[in-house]
């Protein structure tokens, strides 16, 4: 992954030399260690301003609607998943997109690593799969495959599922046989410890709505938590609007969400808030064998009827 | 100048001798990190912490609050009629607040304690405050405290200033209330005034040298607020912003505000809970307009109330102090460091 | 989203969804004696009700 960003520049820099794109949305370094944060690069000499690495953990998806001409987008897998989705709802069109697609090797768990400190990250570099980190007290060198977020330990779509060209090779698919062992974990629980978890999980919410919007799926111009007449949920830190908010999000999630982990990645409290929308994907999973974001000519289960759709719910 | 010497093996019964009086909030360990909170029952603040991710405006600021209540129950003398929610305003401390935080509530105070209007819920909860700091003796990367009016001895807004010296604090007593805590705590013992200013002075400068972060603030004031708000920056600044409200409910002085009125059978109570300008529906008019309805122009509101506006409006400096949280916190890592520079350096080009 | 519901800790005898034709009146009745039974058992709900004081 270190080396394709030479080829990211190198493709956009093109791209925008025969002006086959006006600008090309992609990651660019932070400020502080351990962050990037999305760009837009418009002039030929910015195009040195774009990094890729292991702390993108953004889905830059949800920067490319309402475009008026044609742009590029870098995408790991999910955030051409996301691409996918966005064409099937009709939020850009495939042809003023230019997809420069990365095969992904994960994103790093931040907060996992800064757990490992007592003090603040100071350094931050990473060598293939080595990541160094370091802070005024200590540096440590780690294995980046023991600090991949969730969502990465877990995802079977490393390479992007529609591209116009990549920027690297493709690289090994995971499989799994149970892919889900965090939902069965839940479902396990008696609905006590169930409803036990949810509240812990939400308890620092400070709802602000960082994971909905971070969410390429989340686009909504009126979300229902800021519709004001009528007000569907109280505004307020009541535990019961919180989780209102939480649950139906999750719920205008399903069928849709491809679990890239931008909300996670947004929260400021740490919340794993795919802890709701994981359910869902399983639930997709196994009654419509559905993963959202994989075809471009097929519409979502929650969109259409087939007379095969279970519906043993129905009493 | 009082200065009380604690050592740090009476430091738990002193605190736990507080309680007598007091209701205490510090910052305690939580699953998403260190915040400040209520200390129930037998939990101490932890002064080991190095941040906090949310300030402790919340102590005198809630993000939600219950103002006024009121019965609909028509057969009651009183029904609609809204009184005052039954708050308890007796004593209470935050111990532990880092000094940045301490001087960010003496600015949100310059908007909710005003000669025009005087907040109640606000400024009720201020009085009843006793604010025990915490100096910062090793200052974080993020940490531009020093350029933007405060730092990391800061005294403003403190009523005592404790100093960490390993197996002791040296607690600098510098008004009535802070008085009133230490006598509540039992600690008694006498530090020699000349000897404590030293060593807070040598202290303060070693903080102070370890700062690495800075911001530009002097040019701020020369500028217009039409050229800084017409400047071409902004887009880009804006660009990667994905609205959501974290920059400002971790900032500890933003105080902006919604209010809400909710009801459940006979009983209805009006609540204020914490707002965002990132959010669009902020300004949202009732009439569907909104004069703020593009993402850049939130972003711009945001730091142009902090940089400027209310710069020029109270001539307190920046609404700022610099704690980092923001930097930290923000999603896409927009940096007021770097917008701020921006500004104090932006010449309109002819 | 029963399933969602359910899985949030919500019980799985609380949330029930049928469809019955105005013509079926005597599968109305049937299923909301059912329903009433079930949710009668579980007692009642205190999950995502909110509490104004």
């Amino acid at each position: 992954m270190d080396t394709c960003i030479n080829k990211i520049r190198e493709l956009s820099l093109k791209l925008l030399e025969e002006n086959e794109v006006k600008k090309v949305i992609g990651f660019a370094e932070g400020t502080i260690p351990m962050a990037t944060s999305p760009v837009t690069i418009t002039r030929k000499q910015d195009v040195e301003k774009l990094v890729f690495n292991s702390t993108c953990g953004l889905n830059l998806a949800n920067y490319i609607r309402n475009q008026k001409d044609k742009i590029a987008v870098i995408a790991k897998g999910c955030d051409t998943r996301n691409i996918v989705t966005h064409i099937v709802e009709n939020q850009v069109q495939r042809e003023k997109l230019y997809i420069i697609g990365v095969p992904c090797n994960g994103m790093i768990d931040k907060s996992k690593i800064e757990s490992l400190f007592e003090d603040e990250i100071i350094e931050f570099s990473e060598d293939g799969g080595k990541l160094n980190v370091k802070s005024s007290l200590k540096e440590e060198k780690l294995n980046k495959s023991d600090y991949l977020r969730k969502n990465c330990r877990l995802c079977m779509h490393k390479n992007p599922v529609i591209y116009d060209v990549l920027a690297g090779d493709l690289v090994e698919e995971q499989n799994f046989d149970n892919p889900y062992p965090d939902v069965d974990e839940i479902e396990a629980m008696n609905s006590e410890t169930k409803w036990q978890h949810f509240e812990d999980l939400t308890k620092n919410c400070i709802r602000c709505y960082a994971c909905r919007n971070a969410c390429p799926i989340c686009y909504c111009p009126t979300c229902f938590v800021d519709e004001s007449g009528p007000q569907w949920v109280g505004k307020g830190q009541d535990k019961t609007d919180v989780n209102t908010f939480h649950f139906l999000r999750a719920f205008h999630c399903a069928g849709r969400c491809t679990d890239c982990g931008a909300c996670v990645e947004a929260c400021p409290m740490d919340i794993n808030v795919r802890d709701f929308t994981r359910k869902l994907n399983k639930d997709s999973f196994e009654m419509f064998g559905w993963e959202a974001g994989l075809d471009i000519a097929r519409r979502p289960p929650l969109d259409v009827y087939s007379p095969n759709d279970p519906d043993d719910f129905i009493k | 100048m009082k200065f009380i010497t604690i050592d740090k093996k009476d430091w738990a019964r002193g605190i736990e001798k507080s309680r007598e009086t007091y209701k205490l909030f510090g910052p305690v360990k939580d699953k998403s990190g260190f915040l400040i909170k209520s200390l129930e029952n037998d939990t101490l603040p932890d002064m080991e912490y190095h941040d906090t991710i949310m300030s402790a405006k919340s102590v005198l600021f809630p993000q939600t609050e219950k103002i006024l209540e009121t019965t609909l129950d028509e057969s009651k003398e009183d029904h609609h009629i809204m009184k005052r929610a039954d708050t308890d305003y007796s004593p209470r401390a935050v111990v532990g607040i880092r000094p940045y935080d301490a001087k960010a509530i003496e600015l949100v105070k310059l908007n909710f304690d005003t000669d025009d209007y005087r907040d109640p819920y606000f400024c009720d909860a201020y009085e009843a405050t006793t604010f025990v700091g915490l100096a910062v003796n090793k200052p974080g990367p993020f940490d531009f405290s020093t350029s933007a009016g405060s730092g990391p001895f800061c005294e403003d807004g403190l009523d005592i200033l404790l100093a960490d010296l390993d197996d002791k604090f040296l607690a600098k007593v510098l008004t009535g209330k802070g008085d009133a805590y230490i006598s509540a705590c039992g600690f008694e013992t006498s530090a020699d005034e000349k000897e404590s200013l030293a060593l807070f002075d040598i202290l303060k400068k070693e903080a102070q040298n370890n700062i690495v972060s800075h911001i530009d603030t002097d040019k701020l004031k020369e500028k217009t607020i039409l050229e800084l708000h017409e400047a071409p920056f902004w887009e880009d600044v804006a660009f990667s912003c994905i609205n959501c409200g974290t920059c400002t409910y971790v900032c500890p002085t933003c105080w902006c505000f919604d209010i809400q009125d909710e009801t459940k059978r006979k009983s209805s109570t009006r609540i204020r809970n914490w707002d965002t300008c990132m959010s669009p529906l902020f300004t949202r008019h009732a009439t569907g307009h909104n004069p703020r309805a593009a993402k850049t122009q939130r972003v711009r509101q945001r730091f142009m109330h902090k940089l400027k506006y209310f710069y020029d409006k109270y001539d307190q400096g920046i609404m700022c102090v610099g704690c980092g949280r923001c930097v930290k916190n923000c999603p896409v890592n927009i940096d007021i460091r770097e917008v701020c520079n921006i500004l104090n350096s932006y010449e309109k080009q002819e | 989203m029963g399933n969602l519901l359910e899985h949030m800790g919500i019980e799985k005898d609380r949330v029930h969804f049928s469809w019955i034709s105005s013509a079926e009146a005597t599968k109305f009745v049937d299923v909301v004696k059912e329903i009433s039974k079930k949710v009668r058992a579980l007692g009642p709900n205190k999950k995502l009700v909110k509490d104004y004081n």
